[in-house]
């Protein structure tokens, strides 16, 4: 193989091997930078939450009548509500609470010790401490695991109208924050004493995973106006079979409510990243049509370079050049247009990497992605190119005696 | 009239072009068409984001931000929430050709009148009512309430559609939350891309409210804040927020010209200058007037993803730009016989490049055509993806006409090269 | 060296059969000379593309250097004219892009031979035909005769048994014409085998054997007197044979 030769006859035809250069070059640009897109998306989906994300249904609920301003009444029903759900095959655990985990926002607040209030001038992650208003279920709804001393109970639960804080249980990290290794219990916060700490569940995954500050309380019942959300820990493999069943308990206990949403842990997660893996599915889509677009050029390059240089072809074969030959002269001519794409492309990469992280947050690239990215590359357009490509190995020699 | 004919004779050449090589023309045409399409859809989406949706106003309409928290761990600095006391001080300034103070919230709605019980889920804006003459709402029955207090409201088109099946309601009764409010006036279909009265919190591509209440009614009746808001108090319900530091109203002023601007920011200066000398103002004295514009500016409105993926898009139009390009060059140079022929028998130099130029307009032509129907299809798809984005998938008028331009000029673009090398040759060279 | 039986060549068209070549014989022996005349469309053309390899035949056996090669196939029928078979075209056939050095050793680069074998042989068939000194020229810097010249040093790089032309000095001037002529009678004095298809009485004059094709077939006959002929160097390869005669070439032959 001559390829010094090959690299002098695409130096005479710069116009074409220079659009087909450019779009190979765009196009593995696309492709690493996409793929990154979607590699990222899927670690986001695949981090650690603490939660037993399959099994956990979420239910999303309001209700619309008027006579739920009457907190008693709201009380009632939403206590016959969890019963009734307890008491489904298949749960094997009820609680509500105000907001979700996994989620952005939502209920925050100042929290400190009391001893310690300027803390929260040194570290503004605890002036937005996730508040979660819920009973004493919700620790083995959710599975949370003790790290220290324990969970609500029913006592917890103080009388209501008694403006004072209660008892408390919080995040690990929470703990750290505030009491680096020593131990957390009976400490007073200006949120209440604390009575637990638990492991760190995810509650902000745009934030820092040391960061995720959270406190839980008994006061859902007094609050009741703030459990709009429903949770059951259900048997694995009964999922779908509890989920049918939600929405007639509820209805059939009262009508008049609105459940908009029954839904996994996992799919909440989802529905977070939705955004992101949507974008990521855009782009690779548009990678797609990319490629397609680059091996169509491709094949037009490479037949109408080819359709000019039947003469040629047929004195190599003349000359003693196999069909192979032939054939591995054709491929190895492209082979040389995609390296050199492919090596822009690296660049062409790098750049666009730099320019949509303006916009959105990217990894950088790797090595090993440059060169899956450029293999796919390669057996896209060898695959476009091979049917001239035969065709020219095709090319009898005695084309070489023809004049015309 | 010889240029017309000229002109008919280069479409009846170019059309006899098209069908010698027509699987060529058909990869040229689909190849730039997607990229025109997927560029005029990612367009469409950022136009619909980044449009003034009030032009006729949107420059004297003011969002106003302070920066009155009680002590000095603020969430923002400055704040774009008010709390009661602060708004009502801008409501009363008399400086302001208008004003509107509100706060989104949400009820359930059923017709009072009706035997059934179906409720319909609707966004409420609690606000004044110089809301409906600031945002220039269009009333298709009825007109505003006339003040802040009393048990009438204003619905949106959509809602009169569910519940009254779009007839004239004024006059008819819905039930909110157990209380009973008269309909007063039923607003036109009325669109705002973005959402520019608010734009935070994630709404900026929200569908305008569902129900108008007077302000505060819907405070008295406890509808709880379904937007940001911040505490530096405990409290339980939204009644008794008036006199308390609890951030949730947001304040829109309409100033006839820069005279009020200045007078606004004064006495807005003023005012927290008082507070600060009463010892109730920690923070530095921050208050912010934006128009419409700015504010939208300032929140980001257009989605950063969907620019990212513009970008995208544009890559991806230029390599469709070479490729038809490189598609079109061995046609012309399979056309230097003919071209040669015609230079001998004496067409001029510009004489080829007209006809050339015909085909490739001629090219563009269909492309665009191809490119809008793909453009559409690519919005659906869009939306798909990303239904955050469902609300502003629309092609406008002048987005179908950018579509054709960008067509016209791809088409152009890819043939230069290839109709400068086919006119290139020497006649001879070609005849022989 | 090259035996051809009853060899039928038949071009199929829609309608028309043709018989380019028709139940054609020949045999050449090493060392022989041989000028193929005919009027045109006679089939010599044919005849040559037949025994260079370059295309098929119908009907008939031909043996080349003790090969059979009917049934043959595509990749066996390009090395033996690789390895046996020297072609000089009419129009030179040099690749444009390529330097001369690159187009000498182009047939070599089939053979799988080390770049330093290649190197030696690409240099030591521009010796024989005067262009040593022109190695990174391009065909477009040369003048007909030269070009003719390489692609003669081209066809003796892979040490052929036989060398086959077709109208070699057809597009070349009588000047340029004789010099081409002068090599390769060197060549055959020393040992060549060569079979030239030629439409100059006179080139056929100079050989020392005449055939004429007529309507696709042979008419083998001596009408022109031969001229000597050495025997010693019989069975050499073609290349073998030195051509010291050959003089380093003036400037703008």
């Amino acid at each position: 193989m001559n390829i010094k030769a090959l690299l002098k006859s695409l130096l005479l035809r710069k116009f074409t091997t220079g659009l087909l250069i450019l779009q190979l070059s765009i196009t593995l640009g696309l492709l690493i930078n996409s793929v990154i897109l979607a590699l990222d998306t899927n670690n986001k989906l695949a981090q650690e939450t603490g939660l037993d994300i399959e099994n956990t249904l979420i239910i999303s609920l309001r209700p619309t009548s008027g006579e739920y301003r009457n907190l008693d009444y709201y009380r009632s029903i939403v206590s016959e509500d969890l019963h009734q759900l307890s008491k489904l095959s298949g749960v094997e655990g009820v609680s509500l609470m105000n907001q979700l985990p996994i989620n952005k926002n939502g209920m925050l607040g100042n929290f400190y010790d009391l001893d310690d209030p300027e803390i929260i001038r040194k570290d503004k992650y605890l002036r937005d401490v996730k508040f979660f208003i819920s009973n004493e279920n919700l620790g083995n709804t959710l599975a949370l695991a003790l790290l220290e001393g324990r969970f609500l109970t029913k006592d917890d639960q103080l009388d209501f109208g008694r403006n004072e804080p209660g008892n408390v249980v919080i995040t690990n990290s929470l703990k750290k924050a505030l009491y680096g290794d020593d131990s957390a219990l009976g400490q007073e916060t200006n949120n209440g004493r604390i009575v637990g700490v638990v492991k760190d569940i995810m509650l902000d995954p745009t934030i820092p995973v040391d960061k995720q500050y959270g406190v839980f309380d008994n006061r859902a019942m007094e609050f009741i106006f703030t459990g709009r959300f429903y949770l059951l820990r259900v048997t694995p493999g009964q999922v779908e079979a509890v989920r049918n069943k939600v929405s007639d308990t509820i209805l059939a206990v009262q009508a008049e409510r609105d459940i908009y949403r029954i839904i996994t842990i996992a799919e909440h997660m989802k529905r977070f990243y939705s955004h992101d893996k949507g974008l990521a599915q855009l782009f690779l889509l548009l990678c797609g049509l990319m490629i397609f677009v680059t091996a169509i050029s491709s094949y037009a390059y490479s037949q109408f370079h080819i359709s000019r240089q039947k003469k040629y072809i047929g004195i190599r074969r003349a000359l003693g050049a196999r069909k192979k030959d032939i054939l591995l002269y054709v491929l190895t001519e492209n082979w040389l247009v995609y390296s050199i794409g492919c090596t822009l492309g690296l660049v062409m990469a790098l750049g666009f990497n730099i320019l949509l992280s303006q916009y959105i947050s990217l990894s950088k690239p790797d090595i090993m992605l440059f060169i899956l990215a450029s293999v796919v590359i390669f057996v896209a357009g060898t695959i476009a190119t091979l049917i001239p490509a035969i065709k020219t190995s095709n090319i009898p020699p005695v084309i070489a005696t023809r004049t015309v | 009239m010889p240029s017309n004919s000229m002109f008919v004779y280069n479409l009846t050449l170019a059309m006899q072009s098209f069908r010698r090589a027509p699987t060529l023309y058909f990869l040229i045409i689909l190849t730039l068409s997607i990229g025109v399409g997927v560029l005029c859809a990612n367009l469409a989406l950022v136009n619909s984001m980044a449009s003034d949706p009030i032009p006729e106003k949107s420059a004297n309409l003011f969002h106003i931000n302070m920066n009155t928290w009680p002590d000095d761990q603020p969430p923002d600095e400055p704040m774009h929430i008010l709390r009661y006391r602060d708004a009502m001080a801008i409501a009363e300034s008399k400086l302001t050709k208008g004003s509107a103070i509100f706060y989104a919230s949400g009820v359930y709605a059923r017709d009072a009148e009706s035997s059934s019980m179906k409720r319909f889920d609707s966004e409420v804006r609690a606000t004044t009512p110089g809301f409906f003459e600031l945002t220039n709402a269009p009333f298709a029955f009825g007109s505003a309430f006339e003040k802040s207090r009393g048990m009438e409201i204003v619905i949106g088109d959509e809602l009169n559609k569910k519940i009254f099946a779009g007839k004239n309601s004024v006059g008819k009764t819905l039930e909110l939350d157990g209380e009973l409010l008269t309909i007063v006036g039923v607003l036109k279909p009325w669109v705002l891309r973005p959402l520019f009265y608010h734009p935070t919190e994630g709404r900026a591509f929200n569908l305008t409210d569902d129900i108008f209440a007077p302000l505060e009614t819907a405070i008295d009746l406890g509808w709880s804040i379904h937007a940001r808001s911040s505490s530096a108090v405990n409290y339980t319900g939204i009644e008794e927020t008036r006199d308390k530091d609890v951030y949730y109203l947001q304040a829109w002023v309409e100033l006839a010209d820069m005279n009020q601007k200045s007078a606004l920011q004064s006495y807005l200066d003023n005012y927290s200058q008082q507070l600060k000398d009463a010892g109730e103002h920690p923070l530095a004295i921050k208050n912010e007037l934006h128009n419409v514009n700015e504010w939208l500016k300032v929140n980001k409105v257009v989605d950063q993803k969907v620019l990212a993926f513009t970008l995208a898009s544009v890559l991806f139009l230029s390599v469709c730009i070479f490729n038809a390009s490189s598609l079109l060059l061995p046609r012309f140079h399979a056309a230097k016989f003919e071209v040669g022929l015609r230079r001998a028998i004496g067409a001029s130099n510009r004489h080829m490049l007209v006809q050339g130029l015909t085909e490739s307009v001629l090219l563009g032509l269909f492309t665009g055509v191809v490119a809008l129907v793909l453009s559409w299809l690519f919005l659906k798809l869009s939306v798909q993806f990303l239904p955050r984005l469902t609300n502003l998938a629309v092609l406008e008028p002048k987005l179908l006409v950018l579509g054709m331009l960008l067509a016209l000029v791809t088409s152009i673009a890819s043939s230069l090269y290839p109709l400068y090398r086919a006119n290139y040759y020497t006649i001879s060279a070609e005849l022989k | 060296m090259l035996n051809m039986n009853n060899i039928s060549r038949i071009y199929q068209s829609d309608t028309i059969q043709t018989h380019a070549l028709r139940d054609f014989s020949l045999k050449v022996n090493e060392g022989e000379f041989v000028a193929v005349t005919g009027p045109s469309g006679s089939g010599k053309s044919t005849f040559l593309n037949v025994a260079g390899l370059l295309d098929n035949f119908d009907r008939g056996q031909y043996e080349l250097d003790g090969v059979s090669v009917q049934g043959l196939k595509d990749d066996e029928l390009s090395r033996l004219r690789n390895e046996k078979i020297g072609f000089i075209f009419q129009n030179y056939n040099l690749i444009p892009d390529y330097s001369i050095f690159d187009n000498v050793d182009m047939p070599l680069r089939y053979r799988g031979f080390s770049a330093s074998e290649r190197k030696r042989r690409v240099e030591q068939a521009l010796e024989k035909v005067g262009l040593a000194s022109r190695l990174k020229y391009l065909p477009s810097q040369l003048s007909g005769g030269q070009q003719q010249r390489v692609a003669i040093a081209r066809a003796l790089a892979g040490e052929p048994k036989i060398l086959l032309a077709d109208e070699p000095t057809g597009n070349l001037d009588s000047l340029m014409a004789r010099q081409v002529m002068e090599i390769l009678h060197d060549l055959n004095k020393d040992g060549a085998t060569i079979i030239m298809v030629t439409h100059d009485p006179d080139q056929a004059r100079e050989v020392n054997r005449n055939v004429q094709v007529i309507d696709g077939q042979l008419a083998d006959f001596k009408i022109y007197a031969p001229l000597d002929r050495t025997a010693e160097n019989k069975g050499k390869t073609v290349s073998a044979a030195v051509s010291a005669d050959v003089a380093e070439e003036m400037a703008d032959a």
